[in-house]
C-alpha cells in the first residue's frame, strides 16, 4: 500500500509484420507503459509505424468530421480483436476521404442557408428602418442618371479606412445602423460603370454585401414583410430537406462508418506506440516498463496472437534509469480523493513511499481536530454526500473530513458551537489552552521525525546512502533535531540546554556544513557564505517548522472563539435577530473558517511534511489499451 | 510593469542584444564555406548529403524560427500580459505566413504533404486554429476561416476562390489586419512606452505604407481609393491625410518627392522600387537599432531586439540557403544588400 508495483523493463522484437498484433497483444494486457527512448544500440534507423500514423491521423480527422454531420458511437464496444494492417487502413482512409467530400458539400449547403438566413435578417432590418423615412425610398433602390446608391452592410471595423477611400472615390459614405459587428450603410455617388468603377473594387475589398432595395419599398412595406417572412420559412424547408437527406444518407452509411470507428479504435495502439518504434530490415523494436505481476500474461498474450517469432527480454530497471520508471500505485478506492490531493504535489517516483495513506491519516486528524464540532461536521459530510454526483471522485474526501470533524466534536463536546447540548468526551479546547498548545507541539515533533525517517528510507531505496546519511532532512540532520529538542526541553524544564546536547547539535552541525562545503563549486569566499548561511537556515527551518504545528491547536481554540463571537452578537439581539444569528454566524464560521483550516492543514502537509520526504518527480504508468470495454478474447 | 520588471526586462535585453551580428561578422559569415557555416551555427543537419536540400533548407528554416521564438519567450516572460499580448502580436506573423500558405497552397490544390511541409511549427500561443491545416479541400478551409478568429478575410477569400483571382489580395488583406491589430495594441499602453514604440512600428509602418502604396499604384495599377483602403495608415510620418494626399499621385517619382523630410532623405535620389525598398530596410534597421540603445521603454527595447534579431536571422539563412544551392559569392552578396543592406562587403557599398 505504501509503495509502488515492481517494475520490469522488457524488450521486444517482432518482425514488422507482426506489428498490428504485437500493438493489439499489448493494449489487451493493459500493462505495458511504452519507452521512448532510442534503443542503446545503433542500426536501427527506420521509423516502422510513421506511415500507418499519419495515414491514422487523418482517417481519424475525416471520421470526426463526418461524425459531426452524421451523429456516431464515440466509442463502440468492439465485436472481435483482430489487426489492422496498412493496406485497410489505407483503403478505409480513402473511402473516409471520399464520404467527407460529400459529408463536406452539406455543410457547404448548411453555410449558403446560414448566409442566406442572415441576409434576410438584415433587410428585415433595413426595411424596420427605412420604412418610418419620409423620403421616397424607391429611388435608393437603382441609380439617377447622375447618381448610383450603394446600400448594404460592411463589418465594422473596416468602417473608418473605407470612409475615406470612398471619398478619395467622390462617394459619400452615411451610416445609418450599428447591428453587432456590422454597420449598415448607405453609399451615394456619381453613376459609372459598376464592374469597373473604382468604388466597387473599394467595396469588394471592405467585404461590403449589398442590400437590394425593392421598388415597392414605399409602397406595400408589409407586403414586402409577408415576402421576408415567406422567405424565412423557405429557408427553413430547405434547411429541414436538407437534414432529411442528410439523415437519410447517415442512415445508408452508419454501419459502414461504425465500422470505421471500430478499426480505427482497433489501430490506435500501434500509433500510440509510434514513438517508440525503431526497425532494421523486417525487424521491430519495441521497449517498455511492466509491472512483474503482469507478465505472465502479457507473454501468454504475446504467443497465443503472434504466428510469426518474437523475442521478449525482461530485467530489472538500472539504478541509471530509475528516474524513467513509471510509477503505478496501488490504492484503495478510499484514497483516490486523497491521491488526488498529493498529485497536486507530484507522483512519487518510482521506488519512492508512496505518501496517500499517511497524507489521508495526518490530514484527517488535524483537520478534525482544528475544526472539531459534530453539527459543522455533519454538514460538510452531508454536502458532500449531496456532492456525490457533481463530485465523484472527490465527494468521499468531504465524507471523510466531516466524520472527523465529528470525531473531535464529541470529544470536544461542541454541536454548531454550543458546548452544552453535548457532553465532552474529553474537554473543550479553550478549557486548558496551554495543554492543548503542548499536545499540537508533540504532534509537530512526531510528524516532522516521521517525516525525516520516510526521507531517509526513501533515498536508502534509491541506493543513495549518502544522501540519506548527510543531505537535508537526513540521519545527520534527524540527529540535529532530536538534540535540539533534547536541548529545547532541558530549557523549558529549568535544567539548561545541557552538554551532551549542546555537543551532538553542533556535531551534526559541523558535519553538515562540512558535507556542503564539500560539494560546493565556488570561489572561497562565497562557498564560506553559503554554508554559514545555510547552516543557519537549518537551525531556523526546524525550529519554525516545529512551532507551526501550534496552528493545529490555534484553530482548535480559534473555532471556540469564532462561536463565543457569534453568541455574544446573537445575545444582542431579539428572537428573531438571535435565531438568524446564529444560523448566519454557522455558515460564516463553515465555509470562512472551514476553508482556511483546510488550506492550513495543505500547508502543514505539503511543506512540513512532502519537502522533507517526497520529491514528487515520479511519472504516471499509463498503460497502453484500446479505447472501449474489451472485447471477449480472440 | 514594476521599474524592478522594467530593469530585469532591460538587462536582458542588453545582454540578449549582445548576440546581434555586426555588419562586418555577416560579412565574414557570408565567406564562410557550407561546412564552417554548419560548425558556427551548430547545425551539422545542414551537412547531411542524404537529406535533399529543400529538407535541409527547411529544418535550417525552422531551426532558425524556434531560435527566434525561445528568445522571445524568454522576454515575454517577465512582462505584464498587455506587453506580453504585444509581442505575440507581433510574433502572430509567423501564423500569418502559415495561413497564406494554406490558403495559396488549396486554392491552387498543392500537395497536402507537400503544403503541411512548408509549415512553420508554432508553439501553441502563435498556432492557427488546428481544424485549419486540416481542411481538405477550398470550401471546407474557407468554412473554418469563417468561424474562426479570421472570419473577416473569409469573405475575401471566399470570393478570390468563387471568380478564380488571384489570392494576392487575401494575403494583402491579411497583412493589413495584422498591421493594424499592432498598431491597435500600441495605442492601448500608456504614454511612456508609446512614444517608443510608435517610433519603432510607426518606421516600420513608414516604410510598409510606403512600399504598398507604390506597388498597388503603379505595378498593380490600382485606383488611388482602393490603393488607400489596403494600406495601414501609420502613427508616424505617412499618417491618413499624407496617405490620401499620396494616392493620388501619378508616378514614384512624385510620391517621393512628397514624403515627408526624415523619409525623403532616406530615399532621395532612388529611381526604382528596388531600390527604394533597399534603402527603407536601412532606414527601419537604424531605427530598430536607435530604440534598442537610446529608449527607454523595456517593452520597446524588447521589440525592436526581436526585430533585428530576426533579421540577423533571416540574414544567416540566406547565406545558408546560398550555400546549400551553390550560390556563387557575388550572388549571396546581392541577396545580402537586399536583406541587411549594410551588411553588403564595403567595396560593394561604396560603389
Amino acid at each position: 500500500m505504501f509503495s509502488s508495483t515492481a517494475i520490469k523493463h522488457i524488450r521486444l522484437l517482432v518482425l514488422t509484420e507482426s506489428l498490428p498484433l504485437a500493438s493489439l497483444a499489448l493494449a489487451e494486457t493493459e500493462s505495458f507503459h511504452p519507452d521512448t527512448r532510442a534503443p542503446e544500440h545503433d542500426g536501427l534507423p527506420g521509423t516502422p509505424a510513421h506511415a500507418y500514423r499519419d495515414v491514422f491521423n487523418q482517417a481519424q480527422a475525416r471520421l470526426n468530421k463526418i461524425a459531426n454531420l452524421i451523429p456516431l458511437a464515440e466509442t463502440p464496444p468492439l465485436d472481435v480483436l483482430r489487426a489492422v494492417e496498412f493496406d485497410e487502413l489505407n483503403t478505409l482512409n480513402t473511402w473516409l476521404g471520399q464520404i467527407w467530400e460529400q459529408a463536406s458539400a452539406y455543410e457547404e449547403a448548411f453555410y449558403a442557408l446560414d448566409e442566406a438566413e442572415r441576409l434576410a435578417s438584415e433587410h428585415e432590418v433595413l426595411l424596420d428602418n427605412f420604412a418610418e423615412l419620409n423620403i421616397d425610398l424607391g429611388r435608393l433602390a437603382g441609380r439617377t442618371r447622375f447618381l448610383a446608391f450603394h446600400v448594404g452592410v460592411v463589418p465594422r471595423e473596416n468602417l473608418r479606412q473605407l470612409e475615406d477611400a470612398a471619398a478619395l472615390a467622390q462617394h459619400l459614405l452615411h451610416v445609418y445602423l450599428y447591428r453587432g459587428d456590422t454597420a449598415h450603410v448607405v453609399l451615394v455617388g456619381p453613376t459609372d460603370d459598376d464592374a469597373t468603377s473604382p468604388i466597387a473594387a473599394v467595396l469588394n475589398a471592405a467585404g461590403f454585401q449589398p442590400l437590394t432595395i425593392p421598388p415597392e419599398l414605399d409602397r406595400e412595406p408589409d407586403v414586402l414583410r409577408r415576402e421576408l417572412a415567406a422567405r424565412h420559412r423557405e429557408i427553413a424547408e430547405q434547411r429541414a430537406a436538407k437534414q432529411q437527406a442528410l439523415a437519410a444518407w447517415g442512415a445508408t452509411l452508419h454501419e459502414q462508418l461504425l465500422a470505421a470507428r471500430k478499426t480505427l479504435i482497433l489501430a490506435e495502439p500501434l500509433v500510440t506506440l509510434d514513438p517508440s518504434l525503431r526497425s532494421a530490415g523486417r525487424i521491430a523494436y519495441l521497449s517498455g516498463w511492466v509491472p512483474t505481476r503482469a507478465l505472465p500474461d502479457l507473454e501468454q498474450r504475446l504467443s497465443t496472437l503472434l504466428d510469426l517469432p518474437f523475442d521478449l527480454a525482461v530485467r530489472d530497471p538500472r539504478p541509471d534509469e530509475r528516474h524513467l520508471v513509471p510509477t503505478l500505485s496501488v490504492r484503495h478506492r478510499w484514497l483516490q480523493p486523497f491521491a488526488l490531493l498529493v498529485n497536486q504535489y507530484g507522483i512519487p517516483a518510482y521506488g519512492e513511499i508512496d505518501p496517500t495513506p499517511l497524507f489521508a491519516v495526518t490530514f484527517l486528524l488535524m483537520f478534525g481536530s482544528m475544526f472539531g464540532d459534530v453539527g459543522h461536521g455533519a454538514v460538510i459530510a452531508v454536502a458532500a454526500w449531496l456532492a456525490r454526483h457533481k463530485i465523484p471522485t472527490f465527494y468521499r474526501f468531504g465524507i471523510f473530513a466531516g466524520l472527523s470533524s465529528m470525531a473531535f466534536g464529541v470529544l470536544f463536546g461542541s454541536l454548531f458551537g454550543y458546548e452544552e447540548i453535548l457532553h465532552a468526551v474529553w474537554m473543550s479546547p479553550l478549557h486548558d489552552p496551554i495543554l492543548m498548545l503542548e499536545v499540537a507541539l508533540v504532534w509537530g515533533v512526531v510528524f516532522i521525525i516521521v517525516a525525516c525517517l520516510l526521507g531517509i528510507y526513501n533515498r536508502l531505496v534509491n541506493g543513495d546512502w549518502t544522501g540519506a546519511l548527510l543531505e537535508r532532512h537526513g540521519v545527520i540532520n534527524l540527529l540535529f533535531y532530536l538534540a535540539f529538542l533534547w536541548g529545547g526541553y532541558g530549557l523549558a524544564s529549568g535544567q539548561g540546554f545541557g552538554t551532551l546536547p549542546a555537543l551532538v547539535a553542533s556535531g551534526s552541525l559541523l558535519a553538515l556544513a562540512a558535507f556542503q562545503w564539500q560539494h560546493l563549486h565556488a570561489p572561497t569566499g562565497e562557498k564560506a557564505l553559503v554554508v554559514v548561511i545555510e547552516t543557519l537556515d537549518t537551525v531556523i527551518v526546524y525550529l519554525s517548522n516545529t512551532l507551526s504545528f501550534l496552528r493545529v491547536a490555534a484553530f482548535s481554540l480559534n473555532h471556540v472563539a469564532l462561536a463565543l463571537a457569534v453568541f455574544t452578537l446573537a445575545d444582542m439581539m431579539g428572537v428573531f435577530g438571535h435565531a438568524v444569528t446564529i444560523v448566519l454566524g454557522n455558515i460564516f464560521i463553515l465555509v470562512l473558517e472551514g476553508g482556511i483550516v483546510m488550506i492550513q492543514v495543505m500547508r502543514l502537509q505539503y511543506y512540513e511534511g512532502f519537502s522533507r520526504y517526497f520529491s514528487g518527480t515520479g511519472h504516471r504508468f499509463v498503460p497502453l489499451r484500446l479505447r472501449q470495454p474489451r472485447p471477449p478474447s480472440a | 510593469m514594476s521599474g524592478s520588471d522594467q530593469a530585469y526586462l532591460n538587462t536582458r535585453v542588453t545582454l540578449l542584444s549582445l548576440q546581434l551580428m555586426s555588419p562586418e561578422t555577416i560579412t565574414a559569415l557570408a565567406r564562410l564555406p557550407l561546412a564552417a557555416l554548419a560548425e558556427r551555427l551548430g547545425m551539422e543537419a545542414l551537412l547531411d548529403d542524404a537529406s535533399r536540400v529543400t529538407v535541409r533548407r527547411r529544418v535550417l528554416e525552422q531551426a532558425l524560427l524556434q531560435t527566434l521564438l525561445n528568445e522571445m519567450s524568454l522576454l515575454a516572460r517577465p512582462m505584464i500580459p498587455m506587453h506580453r499580448d504585444l509581442v505575440r502580436a507581433w510574433a502572430r506573423k509567423f501564423a500569418l505566413s502559415n495561413l497564406k500558405t494554406l490558403i495559396r497552397g488549396k486554392l491552387y490544390a498543392l500537395d497536402p504533404q507537400e503544403l503541411h511541409a512548408h509549415l512553420f511549427e508554432l508553439p501553441e500561443a502563435l498556432r492557427l486554429p488546428e481544424e485549419l491545416p486540416r481542411a481538405e479541400n477550398v470550401p471546407e478551409l474557407l468554412r473554418q476561416l469563417e468561424s474562426g478568429p479570421y472570419h473577416v478575410i473569409a469573405r475575401q477569400a471566399r470570393e478570390v476562390y468563387e471568380q478564380h483571382r488571384e489570392p494576392f489580395l487575401i494575403e494583402a488583406a491579411i497583412d493589413q489586419r495584422y498591421y493594424a491589430e499592432i498598431q491597435r495594441r500600441i495605442m492601448g499602453l500608456d504614454t511612456h512606452h508609446q512614444d517608443a514604440l510608435r517610433r519603432l512600428i510607426g518606421s516600420e509602418l513608414d516604410c510598409v505604407a510606403l512600399l504598398w502604396l507604390v506597388r498597388y499604384r503603379f505595378s498593380y495599377r490600382l485606383s488611388p481609393s482602393e490603393t488607400y483602403y489596403r494600406l495601414v495608415p501609420s502613427p508616424r510620418y505617412l499618417g491618413r491625410e499624407r496617405l490620401l494626399e499620396l494616392v493620388n499621385l501619378d508616378s514614384l517619382e512624385q510620391v517621393l518627392a512628397a514624403l515627408p523630410a526624415p523619409l525623403a532623405t532616406a530615399v532621395q535620389g532612388c529611381t526604382s522600387l528596388a531600390e527604394t525598398q533597399q534603402r527603407l530596410a536601412t532606414y527601419t534597421l537604424e531605427e530598430r537599432r536607435w530604440v534598442l540603445h537610446q529608449s527607454q521603454s523595456a517593452i520597446a527595447r524588447a521589440l525592436a531586439y526581436l526585430m533585428l534579431r530576426e533579421s540577423n536571422l533571416f540574414v544567416l539563412f540566406a547565406i545558408a540557403q546560398g550555400r546549400l544551392l551553390n550560390c556563387s559569392d557575388t550572388l549571396i552578396e546581392q541577396a545580402l544588400e537586399l536583406v541587411e543592406p549594410q551588411a553588403a562587403p564595403l567595396e560593394r557599398r561604396a560603389a
